[in-house]
């Protein structure tokens, strides 16, 4: 039972993470009184009975206050680091969940059809994976997201995002992280469909979409619950990078690597612009793996 | 286009300087006996080497196709033209004296010949002997490799548009004669500043016969007091002595000192501190020092940084092509909003605000009020009700605005405080951020960008405001590699640069009302919202002699006067 706690902790650590960052405009409203993206270059603001300049002339912005108003402090356009702190998490998380979703449903669709109709279909499905996987994720990533985000978007007739929507980077790591989940699955179908009970199956005259549906898949399921947590913080840790160099997340919308990437600048005199969005990417990833790792644990002893 | 480069080309002071240049070079017929011998000895073997860092790698390392502050900062030192500017800050450093020229032209009555004379005995960095008949080779270069200014050769030069259209085999405007060493270039009209187009490093010259192809790993041979050499593309060169400078007896053109190792250091803290901690010796001059090293810097190092003024101007296009910025009021709404003060904190305090096109320092440079308010003051209430009540008068509510910059900063910086007040008087900005070496060409293709809006700098060029009008001039727009980024087309302003531009550099104190008078006519059609003026870094290492380093009005730091202590 001790083994359980400690995945607990950690998905309630990431539970956490997600709460704090779904109250963001209710933070951003009620308590900072701005918003994310809301310079405050040349204001001041009376911290411990003293007035301050949130940026001062030469450009350093006032660090952690520790009070509702800049409470983790400004960037250098007097934003107040704290609200765009919960909305980049906002950000992270739904880029990191809607690429998950995009990862899991092409690859359970590619990995079962590959390793179930094997052949010529089999072929092509992987040499497509084969395509994708030859490059480093955050090489591909990058790639197609200053391709996109800086050409406009993606147009392909019946689906059209725009450059600056989050859709851009959720699809692009979605099919980036695709192969890495679809590969495993298809090796296991492989297995599977020589198996006897996919033999009776169609011994009874059932199609291939119903032994599909209603005799693999069950036997996969295990391996995709297993492989979403995983994902899920491989997804936000490479929006991280993307955003960080520039390919995510598009200005001036915050996510916890543009943060860190306008942070670094200023460090080592404003780290505080860098500790809070790296602890947060810490916080929830570290969350997500080890609940991940347990969850591994509880499904599959023997991995 | 990151800070203070020029993405297009400048041009030339005027014909003035002449008498200027010729007293400060002496007898331009017996150079021999110059007032300056700087140029003795020059940099050897035995000489020190000086580390340069620089944010952004130059566009290019040929003369024939760099024309960013990072190129021209070490061509003009390698590519010696007919003509040259005096080694000097301040306004000394924008007069014009000959350099592979005896002396500075003859100019006809009617301003279209001018005639210069080849020094004698020049020879390029590879010993080659120089040539009259390189002048109209190395001209012709920079046409066919498509130099970024080369509208100031097609546009004025006689049978270079031909040339360049490839009905010629050469330019039949000029003419040069290998033996007399005589060179006779003729204009199809006056054109004020056309010396200055020449002293270009683009036309300083290279050997017959250098392909026509880019050579920006390997630049050509040329004449000057350095040579360029061991590219690693992106990432380092060597500036190092040129063997035959100490025979080329050039008066007015420092030897040297020290050979030069330039490294690219895209990260500005890393930079400013290699130089705060004397591991590098050089902070380029068009990186920003970031704030948050200035109280260090001020406290540790005040002896060897200091903020020179430059002629530069930031600003923000506004696309006169389309929507919303083809509504005058929009534009206005625009300039009225921004609070420049805000801009220039964003700059680390390395810029002055203000409101028209033509910087402090420019002849023409307007001293009245600014039509939107004091640049200097936040902007207020007042001014943003304005700016909202314009947008509502326009129609243009919601509109979508794509605000454009790069990644350098704070030019990120500037798009995002600029996109926050888009949205705030009520169009719908997003922003996009191009890497800074692509970023030029990239705002500049109305192909296939046609960027709605956008942060950009002028630096100048020389000191004729005909510089900073090129950016909108109708002449300067193109499909690709545009310079009239606003895209504006405006008949009064056509009309008064065509006057204008032939009036000499040296006679432009009788024309300066008329300047002032365009450019409060250009802030009041609010063709672009202008940031303010910049600033600029001195900063060396500690083993530099700081005093004697010279900071160009042209070209900023001139490494030739680079000298270790």
């Amino acid at each position: 039972m001790r083994a359980r706690r400690a995945p607990l902790a950690f998905g309630g650590l990431f539970g956490a993470v997600v709460v704090l960052c779904l109250l963001a405009p209710v933070y951003a409203h009620d308590i900072a009184h701005t918003g994310p993206d809301d310079n405050h270059i040349t204001e001041t603001i009376r911290v411990g009975g003293k007035t301050e300049e949130v940026v001062s002339p030469t450009g350093v912005p006032i660090g952690p206050t520790w009070h509702s108003r800049f409470f983790l402090g400004a960037d250098a356009n007097g934003r107040d680091v704290a609200v765009r702190l919960l909305y980049g998490g906002r950000n992270s998380l739904e880029i990191g969940l809607i690429a998950t979703l995009i990862t899991m449903i092409l690859a359970v669709l590619i990995g079962t059809f590959a390793g179930y109709l094997g052949g010529v279909a089999d072929g092509v499905l992987s040499r497509l994976l084969d395509v994708i996987w030859a490059f480093p994720p955050v090489l591909l990533g990058v790639a197609l997201g200053v391709a996109l985000a800086v050409g406009g978007g993606l147009d392909l007739g019946v689906v059209e995002i725009s450059s600056g929507s989050l859709l851009l980077p959720a699809a692009i790591i979605g099919v980036v992280c695709m192969p890495y989940v679809a590969r495993p699955l298809r090796g296991q179908v492989l297995s599977l469909r020589r198996r006897e009970f996919v033999d009776a199956a169609r011994v009874q005259g059932h199609g291939h979409l119903r032994i599909l549906a209603s005799e693999l898949l069950p036997n996969l399921t295990s391996t995709i619950v297993v492989f979403v947590p995983l994902m899920l913080a491989g997804a936000i840790l490479l929006e991280a990078a993307l955003s960080y160099l520039g390919a995510g997340v598009q200005d001036p919308n915050p996510s916890w690597g543009t943060m860190l990437e306008e942070g670094i600048r200023l460090t080592p005199g404003a780290i505080h612009l860098v500790l809070a969005p790296g602890l947060m990417l810490v916080a929830a990833v570290l969350g997500v793996n080890v609940f991940a790792d347990g969850l591994r644990d509880e499904l599959d002893p023997r991995a | 286009m990151n800070k203070r480069s020029r993405p297009f080309g400048l041009f030339l002071p005027l014909a003035l300087t002449l008498s200027l240049g010729l007293a400060a070079c002496g007898s331009s017929s017996n150079s021999g006996s110059a007032t300056n011998a700087s140029n003795v000895g020059g940099v050897t073997a035995s000489s020190p080497t000086v580390t340069v860092l620089m944010g952004t790698a130059p566009d290019s390392l040929d003369p024939a196709l760099g024309v960013s502050t990072q190129s021209y900062e070490a061509t003009w030192l390698a590519y010696t033209g007919l003509v040259t500017y005096a080694h000097a800050s301040g306004t000394a450093g924008t007069q014009l004296i000959p350099g592979l020229a005896q002396s500075l032209p003859a100019i006809s009555a009617g301003g279209t010949t001018y005639t210069f004379t080849l020094r004698k005995g020049l020879v390029y960095s590879n010993g080659q002997p120089v040539k009259a008949s390189d002048f109209a080779y190395t001209l012709q270069r920079a046409i066919k490799l498509g130099w970024g200014n080369k509208q100031f050769l097609t546009g004025y030069i006689a049978g270079a548009e031909a040339f360049d259209a490839g009905k010629a085999k050469s330019i039949s405007g000029i003419t040069a004669d290998d033996a007399t060493g005589v060179i006779t270039v003729k204009l199809t009209a006056p054109f004020g500043p056309f010396l200055n187009v020449l002293a270009f490093p683009a036309a300083g010259l290279v050997p017959s016969g250098t392909p026509y192809k880019p050579l920006p790993n390997d630049p050509p041979p040329g004449v000057g007091p350095y040579t360029i050499t061991n590219v690693v593309p992106n990432q380092s060169y060597t500036m190092a002595g040129n063997p035959h400078w100490a025979g080329e007896a050039i008066p007015g053109i420092p030897g040297g000192h020290a050979r030069i190792d330039v490294k690219i250091v895209s990260d500005n803290q890393s930079e400013a501190e290699q130089v705060l901690n004397n591991s590098a010796d050089v902070f380029d001059w068009s990186d920003a020092v970031p704030g948050t090293l200035l109280p260090q810097i001020n406290s540790q190092a005040a002896s060897r940084y200091t903020q020179e003024p430059t002629v530069s101007t930031e600003f923000f296009f506004l696309n006169t092509a389309t929507k919303p910025f083809n509504n005058q009021l929009v534009r206005e709404a625009v300039n009225y909003a921004l609070d420049r003060r805000a801009l220039a904190r964003l700059d680390g305090g390395m810029l002055t605000p203000a409101c028209y096109l033509l910087p402090i320092g420019m002849p023409g440079h307007p001293s009245g009020p600014c039509p939107y308010g004091d640049p200097n003051e936040p902007a207020t209430a007042a001014n943003t009700a304005k700016a909202k009540e314009l947008i509502t008068q326009s129609g243009l509510v919601g509109t979508s605005v794509a605000v454009w910059s790069e990644s350098h900063p704070p030019h990120k910086e500037y798009a995002d405080y600029y996109a926050s007040v888009l949205n705030s008087i009520g169009l719908k900005a997003t922003v996009k951020i191009v890497a800074a070496a692509q970023y030029p060409a990239t705002v500049g293709n109305i192909k296939n960008v046609n960027p709605q809006t956008g942060w950009i700098s002028w630096s100048q060029d020389f000191p004729n405001p005909i510089d900073f009008y090129q950016l909108l001039n109708a002449e300067s727009i193109n499909p690709t590699e545009n310079h009239n980024l606003s895209q504006v087309n405006d008949p009064h302003i056509q009309s008064e640069l065509k006057t204008l531009s032939i009036v000499p550099s040296s006679q432009l104190s009788s024309v300066v009302g008329r300047w002032q008078a365009l450019d409060e006519y250009t802030a009041q059609k609010a063709y672009i919202a202008v940031l303010g003026y910049d600033e600029a870094p001195k900063f060396t290492s500690a083993r530099i002699d700081f005093a004697a380093l010279v900071f160009h009005p042209v070209y900023g730091n001139d490494w030739s006067t680079l000298a270790v202590k």
